[in-house]
């Protein structure tokens, strides 16, 4: 039975490339900004022979940014290709289903109420404001199931009123940052175009259990995904509990959005792309295809965190940006292709 | 022996009854087809015996066990349903697809168990498709890809095999390549099969036992001699059709047919 | 009420079928003439109620015996008319654009407000504020009007050029593809250049800052799109039963869909570069229309442009009253009133109209 191992040898090949692609452009990420590291000092500063500047701006800054690019980046892929497993659509992402639009609604709404207070709670204001965006992404997709519920959800009805939502939260965004003082409003600004500011080691900490945990608890339910893929009536065919299953998978998309979102802000297309390449990559069965989304979702992230951050530099693009100018043509291109 | 049976089994789109008091038997073992005009029901019917969708009334029962007491994956190691027009994802093999099958005697994370590898390769064998085991299933022709797709219902392990019009776009030669597969499995695993047919003659020839529906209720049930008569298909088709013995297999064909002078027909005649 | 069935006749001789449509000519005049009658008293409405509530009679005479010295009648000339009158205009371009984009698509979801309009024509302004700074405010609407046209041109081409074609899941997926993109550029530029704010305000703004050049501006505008509209009528009416039918019926519906669209990007592009992000407009009240007086694009166009001008004046008063002194956002009014009916929609799958 050797032939079975064929796909499985070239699957791990691939991913293994990927992780590869990704240590290289870990290390050039280290290496690039307003300050140069040298990939061996990269190493010595690690080991602990760096100088005390290499050892701030490494350890205080670039490293745990990174990490947090390449958890949201691996949650953001994963979330994508449940999305699009559930929705029975490859064109679904938790940007378009408005998840990210209640996440960021739901900051907006903090930095209003708290405008100029957020001086005054400090380091906590810090938290606050990722527990906000994950409590307004559950909020919307609570809504979105809700809204979609007619007897059972199906896939058609899911998209159309998750674009409804993303609309109604859209239209909230505005209201409220309107009424904003322009700091306040740069900030939500630049805070929805999605942007790796947490560089801190306590965001790590807040993302890291959530993608940890949830990404193998999606490699569980691979198979799940797998048979929904199929279909309803073949999913049932097969005894699986469509309606169950399909809540749970979604709990575990916006859980993993929702985290991701809380810290990155509303990183758009990721969810959708990573899991395309990903696919073309692997196949679509998603024991192949989930680790590869995640690997994929990480690896764009962290290219666009480069790019954002030294393109203009000093100043920064944030990494939304740069993933949306990539991805949306990239998506463009899909939509023309698929039916 | 009765593998799958509905009691006063009635079906209803919203507001529309489409089946009303429906009693079906389906003999262990054997062959049925299901035959009816556009819209009579057929696919429904064999829809909510799959459980894919609910009955408004009545009871559906699975060697002997009413299914809606029973767990949907424990019906799925009983039960395999192949629906009209199956999708696979773009990129999924062949040996993949079949795999799939498995799902209901998998646990935990799926990985696929020594047993469940020699399983699969047997459907493969079974269908004749484990040269394709690499291919990309939309790389394949009509014929193939449906071959495939009952190697995933065998992979299931079931003794039931339910088909929706398992046939209908296939070309001649394809058609008769599934039909005598699934002939095959009958005398060799003894499963049973339901089949939805368009075709009239394909019903005939490859069924033990016959079912003639129209507008949700069976007209008559029996042999293929006993239900192909120009009585019957004239209750169900409005066709005035001559009935022959085929040749070669002795089973009724249904060689010609007219369309019944009614009031209806004859004002359409002229408005032609 | 009176329903009459139009026929429509073949043009080839073969095909004796008419094809029927329902029509409410009665119900449709109705809304022509109580419309107008409602639509003036909503412009009265909005002209006297604001920050500085007006008597309605203080209105009439600065419309028909102006003083320059009274603030009130300066008021009333500078600010409020031209804005209430951009306000029925608008609403009755985003209407009928509305109704033309559905019957063309067969698509009960489609608007202009999902077709990228908005997000071009911000990206447009974005340009204009970020590189050309003091650009006249004509000049912003002009360059609004182009953004808004590339950007429905760019949805547009997508959803046609795709493998099967425009289906509502698609053409929502390509207007979010598009705005996402624009946004996303548009965000950059607003950003690098610090100009985020004052383009929030100018696409958000609605008609409050409507002037004299705008409605001038706009004028133009309505005289060709709505007349093209209005003669377009019958065709659209043919177009809206299918594609393979009305070839079938003899029309040829490249040109059709050709005039259609270009009408659909003069009237939103004109609506857009005045008003900003106003969604649903286009959405909500061809529906409403439809409901009302049947299927009859000679019917639905007309009453569409009556009741969505109706709607926006309406909604801008409600603006204004929400949080006076201060002014909320119009399009978040209507998207107040359009979502819920989005979603309605969105649950009762319907397919075709």
């Amino acid at each position: 039975m050797e032939w079975i191992q064929n796909k499985l040898r070239k699957s791990f090949f691939i991913m293994s490339i990927i992780a590869l692609f990704i240590i290289i452009s870990l290390f050039m990420s280290l290496n690039m900004g307003v300050i140069r590291i040298a990939p061996m000092d990269v190493l010595k500063t690690i080991a602990g022979y760096g100088t005390e500047k290499q050892e701030l701006v490494l350890f205080d800054f670039r490293l745990p940014r990174l990490i947090i690019a390449l958890l949201i980046g691996a949650g953001l892929g994963v979330a994508g290709a449940i999305l699009q497993g559930v929705a029975q659509n490859e064109l679904a992402d938790p940007g378009i289903l408005g998840i990210n639009a209640g996440a960021g609604f739901a900051v907006v709404l903090f930095i209003f109420f708290f405008q100029g207070s957020t001086a005054s709670l400090g380091m906590l204001s810090i938290f606050v404001m990722p527990f906000f965006a994950f409590i307004g992404a559950f909020v919307a997709a609570f809504f979105i199931y809700i809204l979609a519920w007619k007897k059972g959800v199906t896939p058609t009805r899911l998209i159309l009123v998750g674009i409804g939502i993303n609309a109604a939260f859209a239209a909230a965004l505005i209201i409220f940052q309107l009424k904003m003082n322009p700091n306040d409003f740069m900030q939500a600004a630049i805070w929805l175009s999605g942007s790796i500011w947490g560089t801190n080691w306590k965001f790590v900490l807040a993302t890291l259990p959530w993608v940890i945990l949830l990404i193998p608890l999606t490699l569980y339910k691979a198979r799940y995904l797998n048979v929904l893929n199929l279909g309803d009536s073949l999913a049932t065919g097969l005894g699986a509990d469509v309606e169950r299953e399909r809540r749970i998978l979604l709990l575990i998309a916006v859980g993993l959005s929702g985290s991701c979102v809380a810290v990155g802000g509303g990183i758009a297309f990721l969810g959708l792309v990573a899991p395309h390449i990903a696919r073309m990559l692997v196949g679509p069965k998603h024991q192949f295809l989930i680790p590869a989304s995640a690997l994929v979702g990480a690896f764009i992230l962290i290219i666009a965190d480069m790019i954002g951050r030294n393109l203009l530099a000093p100043s920064e693009i944030p990494v939304g940006i740069v993933v949306s100018v990539l991805g949306a043509p990239y998506f463009i291109y899909l939509l023309m292709r698929t039916n | 022996m009765v593998a799958l049976s509905t009691e006063k089994l009635g079906i209803a789109y919203g507001e529309v009854d489409i089946v009303k008091g429906l009693d079906l038997n389906i003999p262990e073992g054997k062959i049925t087809t299901i035959i009816g005009p556009n819209g009579c029901g057929k696919s429904t019917i064999l829809k909510t015996m799959a459980r894919i969708l609910k009955p408004k009334t009545g009871v559906v029962y699975l060697d002997g066990k009413a299914i809606h007491t029973e767990s949907t994956k424990e019906i799925a190691k009983k039960m395999a349903i192949l629906p009209q027009t199956p999708e696979a994802p773009s990129g999924l093999t062949v040996f993949e697809l079949v795999s799939y099958g498995r799902f209901p005697h998998q646990r935990g994370f799926g990985r696929l168990t020594k047993e469940d590898y020699q399983i699969v390769q047997w459907a493969l064998k079974e269908t004749g498709m484990i040269d394709f085991h690499d291919r990309p299933i939309e790389a394949l022709s009509g014929g193939q890809r449906q071959r495939v797709w009952i190697a995933m219902a065998l992979a299931q392990q079931t003794d039931l095999l339910l088909l929706d019009e398992p046939t209908t776009y296939l070309d001649l030669a394809h058609q008769l390549e599934v039909l005598k597969l699934l002939e095959r499995l009958n005398q060799e695993q003894k499963c049973t099969i339901v089949m939805v047919i368009h075709d009239l003659n394909h019903a005939a020839r490859f069924a033990h036992h016959m079912v003639a529906l129209n507008s949700g209720t069976i007209i008559k049930e029996g042999s293929p001699t006993e239900v192909m008569t120009q009585e019957v298909l004239k209750k169900v088709f409005q066709i005035d059709a001559e009935i022959i013995e085929d040749p070669r297999t002795g089973k009724p064909v249904c060689m010609t047919y007219d369309l019944i002078e009614t009031k209806e027909t004859l004002q359409t005649a002229k408005a032609m | 009420m009176i329903t009459r069935e139009l026929n429509i006749r073949s043009s080839s001789t073969q095909n004796d079928e008419d094809i029927k449509v329902t029509t409410r000519p009665f119900v449709a005049s109705f809304i022509l003439i109580g419309g107008v009658f409602l639509l003036l008293l909503g412009i009265g409405a909005s002209i006297s109620v604001g920050a500085v509530d007006i008597h309605l009679k203080t209105v009439w005479e600065a419309v028909f015996h102006f003083n320059p010295e009274l603030t009130n009648h300066q008021i009333i000339q500078e600010l409020r008319m031209p804005r209430a009158i951009a306000a029925a205009l608008i609403g009755a371009f985003l209407a009928v654009s509305g109704a033309i984009m559905q019957g063309m698509t067969r698509n009960p979801l489609a608007s202009p407000s999902i077709m990228g309009v908005t997000e071009g024509s911000a990206f447009m302004i974005a340009i204009a504020f970020a590189f050309f700074p003091g650009t006249t405010y004509l000049g912003l609407l002009i360059w609004s009007f182009v953004g808004a046209g590339i950007g429905a041109s760019l949805v547009y081409t997508i959803g046609s050029f795709s493998k099967g074609g425009l289906s509502p899941v698609k053409l929502a997926l390509a207007g979010t593809a598009v705005s996402a993109l624009l946004s996303a550029i548009s965000s950059a530029i607003a950003i690098h250049y610090h100009v985020a704010q004052d383009i929030s305000f100018w696409y958000a703004g609605g008609v409050a800052g409507a002037k004299w050049v705008s409605v001038q501006l706009i004028i133009p505008v309505a005289v060709i799109g709505l007349l093209l509209a209005f003669i377009m009528a019958r065709s659209f009416t043919v177009l809206s039963l299918g594609e393979e039918v009305a070839k079938g019926l003899g029309q040829r519906t490249i040109i059709v869909k050709a005039v259609g669209t270009i009408i659909v990007l003069l009237l939103t592009g004109a609506a857009v570069s005045v008003a900003g992000s106003v969604g649903f407009i286009g959405l909500v009240i061809p529906h409403i229309t439809r409901f009302l007086v049947g299927l009859d694009y000679r019917l639905i166009i007309p009453c569409s442009a009556i009741l969505g001008g109706l709607l926006l004046v309406l909604a801008d008063i409600g603006a204004r009253m929400v949080n006076p002194p201060f002014e909320t956002p119009v399009g978040a009014i209507t998207a107040m009133i359009g979502v819920p009916f989005f979603l309605y929609l969105a649950r009762s799958e319907r397919r075709g109209l």
